[in-house]
């Protein structure tokens, strides 16, 4: 096995330093970075945007410049978060606690460059663990049987939903739900049937993941933009502009590597976990290292701290190459961006999954390198050009708003040059508006439509193989362990709060007693 | 009403008509013998999004953001400049055929403008005429995709 790593990994080497594929993975860090610095705009929307360029690409560079633009955007987000406190997904929030302050004390240069140093550890370390994790659960993954996939997708989905937070469970499954639905529009692969196309030729085909991925966030976002009066982007201080100094001191340096470490361990674990994501990451390193503090330290956390700024950010960048490991090595996207990363992956021809390992190890192992050099990239060209990339932040929304529906529309339409998606993206867009303004979640709807197909098929083989008997959900071991840890993610949250409720029960009748 | 328990009822509503119509699938007789059809999926789906919106239905709310209505969420919001948009949108997908991209692209991008309060005619126009012509070069010359000019341009004879 490892002589195989061995060789993936040089292939992966030599597929990435081919001089287009360097120029991709700069191109892409560029272009994430702008996209992910604009508020309300995070990772999805800024791989969802890009998607369209990749698609004169062969699989492999387009897959890198992807890979790139995930990690610009990371970053773009957190220079936002840091300089105007608009973190633009929940994944940096963790970042705008210590790193506006920061940046409010007179030192945006400083916060900046301790959260490039805290990323490029977390990215670093977690490559090297990617590399090796993710060849050993390949090879174990191959061996899986259609039965083993269904019971995995199941399991994605739930972990997805049991993270949503309190109260959130139920409405992330419904969303999944929704999503699945939504796959189900088009021809039936396998029979040949068509399912819910009303009878027009345009929806023969299904809905288009592109557009679904464009009107449930890009849209939706920009347009949250004008109905919130987000005025975020106009207001970036004008004394954040023209910095020059990024310089971080030793001793500063030594205060925040092994936070740095810690965190990134951290949040790489978090990141492989299905669902879990950059967010848990980020801020569960925040929690962490708070933790570990001296009293004294501790009271800075919140006002500033540079161990409170540099932890979520080696842990959110890490949680992002985590969750990788679930994409490449079984097909189940980990986040939402990932997910939308499994759909370019789909719209490439390539199967996501452990026969990726063998059938494509030039886009597996691609993929991998990229990220390191993505890192390498943001440390060394991007943070000197932040004082300057951080104009954009000036651009006032009178503009920035139709230029960014503008891009999602088009995104779109010279993918398919079929302008019945572009009123379709605009139905979904106006119903995901709606939704979001229930507060029903986006990102599962977008990982259950992704999984649909691929879930339906499966569990149809599954069948055939079983003699049209459901038993194949516990006859093989390992489906079996799977199932039980679908089943342990999706009561564990019930039985902790039903636990935690009797023992306030109890707590309120020793009170009252 | 809570606005989480609107958004369950609203998804009730469409996990029961998405049953319906799953049940006009039509399926051929040999498939009828089958133990998984093309309707299998979106029957345990209907049910499925039936009772998930029920739970949120009977359930409490235990999000506190769910809690708040949809008056109080969208209180203050500016909802007239985004139907605008929309509006603008639904306009750009009709015209395009028409127009064709770069004369739709920029009379969208100036209204999307407009709509957001810029009233500086010229600064719109220094904004949406090179962008848009920057794209169509890029897109039809530099990475050769074709772009169909509108079908105005053929029925004045200018093309």
């Amino acid at each position: 096995m490892w002589d195989g790593m061995l060789s993936g990994m040089l292939s992966g080497i030599s597929t990435t330093l081919i001089p287009m594929n360097i120029a991709m993975v700069l191109f892409g860090c560029f272009m994430g970075s702008l996209i992910g610095m604009l508020p309300g705009l995070g990772p999805i929307t800024a791989v969802a945007l890009m998607i369209p360029v990749t698609y004169g690409l062969d699989p492999a560079t387009g897959m890198v410049l992807l890979a790139g633009v995930y990690y610009g955007a990371i970053f773009g987000g957190s220079t936002s978060s840091i300089l105007i406190n608009a973190p633009g997904e929940a994944a940096t929030v963790a970042t705008a606690l210590d790193g506006y302050p920061l940046a409010r004390q007179g030192q945006p240069g400083k916060a900046l460059a301790v959260a490039a140093y805290a990323s490029f550890t977390g990215g670093s370390i977690s490559v090297v663990l990617l590399m090796i994790l993710a060849p050993m659960l390949a090879s174990v993954a191959t061996s899986f049987q259609s039965a083993d996939y269904f019971a995995l997708m199941i399991l994605g989905l739930t972990a997805v939903s049991a993270f949503a937070g309190r109260g959130g469970v139920l409405k992330a499954l419904l969303m999944v739900v929704l999503g699945l639905m939504l796959a189900t529009v088009g021809t039936d692969q396998t029979s040949g049937v068509q399912r819910f196309t009303f009878g027009s030729l345009e929806l023969l085909d299904g809905i288009e993941f592109l557009m679904l991925a464009m009107a449930t966030f890009a849209l939706t976002e920009a347009l949250s933009i004008v109905l919130k009066r987000d005025a975020s982007s106009d207001s970036l201080d004008p004394k954040m502009i023209g910095f020059k100094s990024l310089k971080v001191s030793k001793k500063e340096f030594k205060l925040i590597g092994p936070s740095a470490v810690r965190s990134s361990l951290l949040g790489f674990i978090i990141g492989v976990l299905p669902g879990a994501g950059a967010t848990l990451g980020s801020f569960m390193s925040y929690g962490m290292e708070r933790n570990l503090a001296s009293p004294a330290e501790q009271k800075k956390f919140g006002k500033g701290s540079l161990r409170g700024l540099a932890a979520p950010e080696a842990g959110n960048n890490a949680a992002s190459s985590g969750s990788f490991v679930p994409l490449l090595c079984l097909g189940i996207p980990g986040s939402g961006t990932t997910a939308v990363m499994l759909g370019a992956l789909i719209a490439y021809g390539i199967e996501p999954g452990p026969r990726m390992f063998i059938d494509s190890p030039q886009v597996f192992w691609g993929v991998i390198m990229s990220m390191y050099l993505g890192n390498v990239f943001l440390l060394i060209l991007n943070l000197p050009l932040i004082p300057y990339f951080a104009r954009l932040l000036a651009i006032p929304r009178n503009f920035m708003v139709p230029m960014i529906l503008f891009f999602s529309l088009m995104g779109v339409y010279l993918v398919t040059f079929n302008d019945f998606d572009i009123l379709m993206m605009v139905i979904f867009c106006v119903a995901a508006m709606a939704l979001r303004l229930m507060n029903y979640p986006m990102a599962p709807l977008l990982l259950g439509f992704i999984l649909g197909g691929l879930m339906e098929d499966n569990l149809r083989r599954a069948l055939l193989i079983y003699n049209e008997s459901i038993s194949f959900m516990w006859e093989r071991p390992l489906t079996l362990g799977i199932n039980l840890a679908t089943l342990f993610i999706l009561f564990f949250p019930m039985v902790r709060s039903l636990l935690s409720r009797t023992g306030k029960a109890e707590g309120l009748d020793e009170i009252e007693g | 009403m809570a606005r989480e328990k609107i958004g369950a009822l609203l998804l009730l509503t469409f996990s029961i008509a998405y049953g319906v119509l799953a049940l006009r699938i039509p399926l051929s007789f040999l498939a009828q013998q089958e133990f998984f059809t093309a309707r299998t999926m979106p029957y345990s789906l209907a049910v499925l999004g039936i009772i998930l919106s029920l739970l949120i239905l009977i359930l409490p709310t235990a999000d506190p953001k769910g809690k708040h209505t949809l008056k109080q969420e969208t209180r203050g919001m500016e909802w007239n400049k985004a139907i605008l948009l929309v509006v603008a949108m639904v306009f750009y997908g009709l015209t395009m055929k028409w127009l064709g991209f770069i004369l739709a692209s920029i009379l969208f991008l100036m209204a999307g403008f407009y709509i957001l309060g810029e009233r500086r005619l010229k600064k719109m126009a220094l904004i949406a005429i090179p962008l848009v012509i920057l794209l169509w070069f890029v897109m039809s010359t530099l990475l050769g995709v074709y772009i169909a000019p509108g079908e105005v341009f053929y029925r004045l004879g200018v093309l």
